[in-house]
């Protein structure tokens, strides 16, 4: 496998792989610490042959990516967490319709406009459930500036093959950390793209949310002849509205189903010295960074910590971590919000003794932080 | 070498990302880890700043330079001064521009305080004040003896355009010569 060395940060890399998975519309608002994926893509976009545009708000940035992307595109939005409260509803629209894109969240102090400038992963649960209503989002977040492209890359090939949003979670830290990353060749990326499925037939014989229980609907493009109908309601195979009660009930209970059955083929998670742990850390984004560096020197001194870092947050690595919760009696959970991620850790380790070490004034938790509240367990 | 922290304060809009992004560059470049962070506050000039730079010959997890480890810092304003000092270790060395930032003599019996003018020597002796940057840039390397001279420069060049070449070698020069001369004292 060919990999390239880049030095650059994390916002820069993910509107990059944007562009290498094929990426061919940007529309979004500038918003700290998020700004630099619009200004890097703004730069790169035009020169493929792809559009970039600022919007006058949030909420156009999301409608006129959802716009795109139902014209065929793969299409991003970059924001943080003040950004996605207001995308919050059209994010619904996009998995209520199942139209898929791709959102960059790069997380900062709240709620409201918070800490514009300091660092938090307090969007974990929002980025479960933005907007009302049933349905299964899937979310990745980026532990090293190598993450932040590779998951923006896979964001697009998931949100294909489940026709909906995917959210690429990163921190303030992460986005702006400047430094190395190993990354696949461009070659291998654009070798890697599963373009969305599209139906070949008869204009006529075409019914887009006409699918099987499990699967996603086939929206071909837009304009190129094939009909049908977009909405936020509930709606029969051709798009149209219906308060019909089965119709009602086997589309809702299809978006949940479309991820739920096939999660397997989302998850993705990193043991780090995991083997012989008899601690177990739990940490994700940037803050599992300082887990790592505290492992290290826990390890010097014979304590035997290992990491779990969930990458695909959502759906969550439920049964991988029970696997673990099981046999390992001292499970911290560190994250940079009071509990969030802790709460599903507690769920799908069925345990109410898991620890938690957590931070909310925009400041990062230090590896030493870490280590002495391991020391305390 | 095993591992060196330094950390650049300033406030924003001073252009003290750029020195550290060299830094970490420079260090990739001859085989090593480099990493950069800022922190900086929401008002977009006139808040401190402040840029850890960490380079190592080994894989760099936590990205901030943990407080009492830092071995060099260079300051060119007070508020940032007095916000980040107390993460040098004792004995540290601390550059300061002595027009803009004012130690107490406590902070002269912790650390080895240096007081050189960049701002001045970068608006009149090279002639353009965004320049301060590679002024230094090029104190914190002669003081930690951190890259390679020329692997430095060279990628410091690579980082800005052509037509100020010129005008970038001559601050990392004087930035290089006002360092010795303040390590001579």
């Amino acid at each position: 496998m060919a990999t390239r060395e880049v030095i650059s940060t994390g916002n820069e890399l993910a509107a990059i792989a944007a562009v290498d998975a094929g990426c061919k519309f940007f529309g979004g608002y500038p918003l700290t610490p998020s700004s630099e994926v619009m200004h890097v893509i703004s730069d790169l976009l035009p020169k493929k042959g792809g559009v970039a545009i600022q919007m006058e708000d949030e909420i156009g940035g999301i409608c006129c990516v959802i716009g795109a992307a139902m014209a065929g595109d793969r299409a991003l939005t970059a924001t943080s967490g003040p950004g996605m409260s207001l995308k919050a509803e059209n994010l619904g629209l996009a998995q209520m319709a199942e139209v898929p894109l791709v959102c960059v969240n790069v997380m900062r102090g709240g709620p409201s406009t918070g800490l514009p400038t300091r660092v938090s992963q307090g969007d974990i649960l929002q980025s479960k459930n933005p907007s009302h209503g049933d349905y299964k989002s899937i979310t990745l977040c980026a532990g090293s500036l190598a993450e932040c492209y590779t998951e923006v890359v896979r964001a697009f090939n998931i949100a294909d093959r489940f026709m909906q949003p995917v959210i690429v979670l990163l921190d303030e830290t992460i986005g702006h950390m400047h430094g190395k990353a190993e990354l696949p060749s461009v070659e291998e990326v654009e070798a890697g793209i599963v373009p969305r499925k599209r139906f070949d037939g008869a204009p006529e014989d075409y019914f887009p949310y006409d699918c099987g229980p499990t699967e996603p609907a086939v929206l071909n493009p837009m304009f190129e002849g094939y009909r049908y109908h977009f909405t936020g309601l509930h709606h029969d195979k051709n798009g149209f509205p219906t308060e019909e009660i089965e119709t009602c009930r086997k589309l809702i209970q299809r978006l949940e189903d479309k991820v739920e059955v096939h999660k397997d083929e989302v998850e993705s998670y990193e043991e780090f010295m995991m083997d012989d742990a008899e601690i177990m850390i739990v940490a994700y984004g940037s803050v599992s960074l300082a887990a790592k560096e505290s492992i290290r020197h826990l390890r010097k001194e014979g304590i035997k910590a290992g990491l779990f870092r969930p990458i695909t947050i959502w759906p969550s690595p439920a049964e991988k971590i029970k696997e673990h919760t099981d046999k390992i009696e001292k499970v911290l959970v560190v994250e940079l919000n009071i509990g969030q991620y802790h709460s599903e850790i507690q769920r799908a380790a069925a345990r109410l003794d898991i620890e938690g070490l957590f931070k909310v004034n925009g400041r990062p938790i230090s590896p030493y932080e870490i280590v002495n509240k391991v020391k305390e367990l | 070498m095993s591992k060196t922290l330094m950390r650049f304060t300033g406030v924003g809009g001073q252009g003290v990302l750029l020195a550290g992004e060299i830094f970490a560059a420079a260090k990739i470049k001859t085989g090593g880890e480099g990493l950069k962070t800022a922190t900086y506050t929401s008002q977009v000039r006139g808040g401190p700043t402040v840029v850890d730079i960490q380079l190592d010959d080994q894989e760099i997890y936590y990205p901030y330079a943990n407080d009492g480890e830092i071995g060099f810092m260079l300051s060119v304003a007070n508020v940032s001064y007095n916000s980040f000092k107390g993460g040098v270790q004792p004995g540290g060395i601390i550059v300061v521009d002595p027009n803009l930032v004012h130690p107490t003599d406590e902070d002269r019996k912790t650390w080895k305080i240096h007081e050189i003018p960049i701002i001045t020597i970068a608006k009149e002796e090279v002639g353009n004040v965004i320049t301060q940057s590679v002024v230094a840039l090029a104190i914190a390397n002669t003081m930690m003896n951190a890259i390679d001279k020329d692997v430095l420069v060279e990628t410091m060049l690579s980082k800005v355009p052509a037509k100020v070449h010129d005008v970038n070698k001559k601050a990392y020069e004087l930035g290089e010569k006002y360092a010795k001369e303040a390590m001579a004292k």
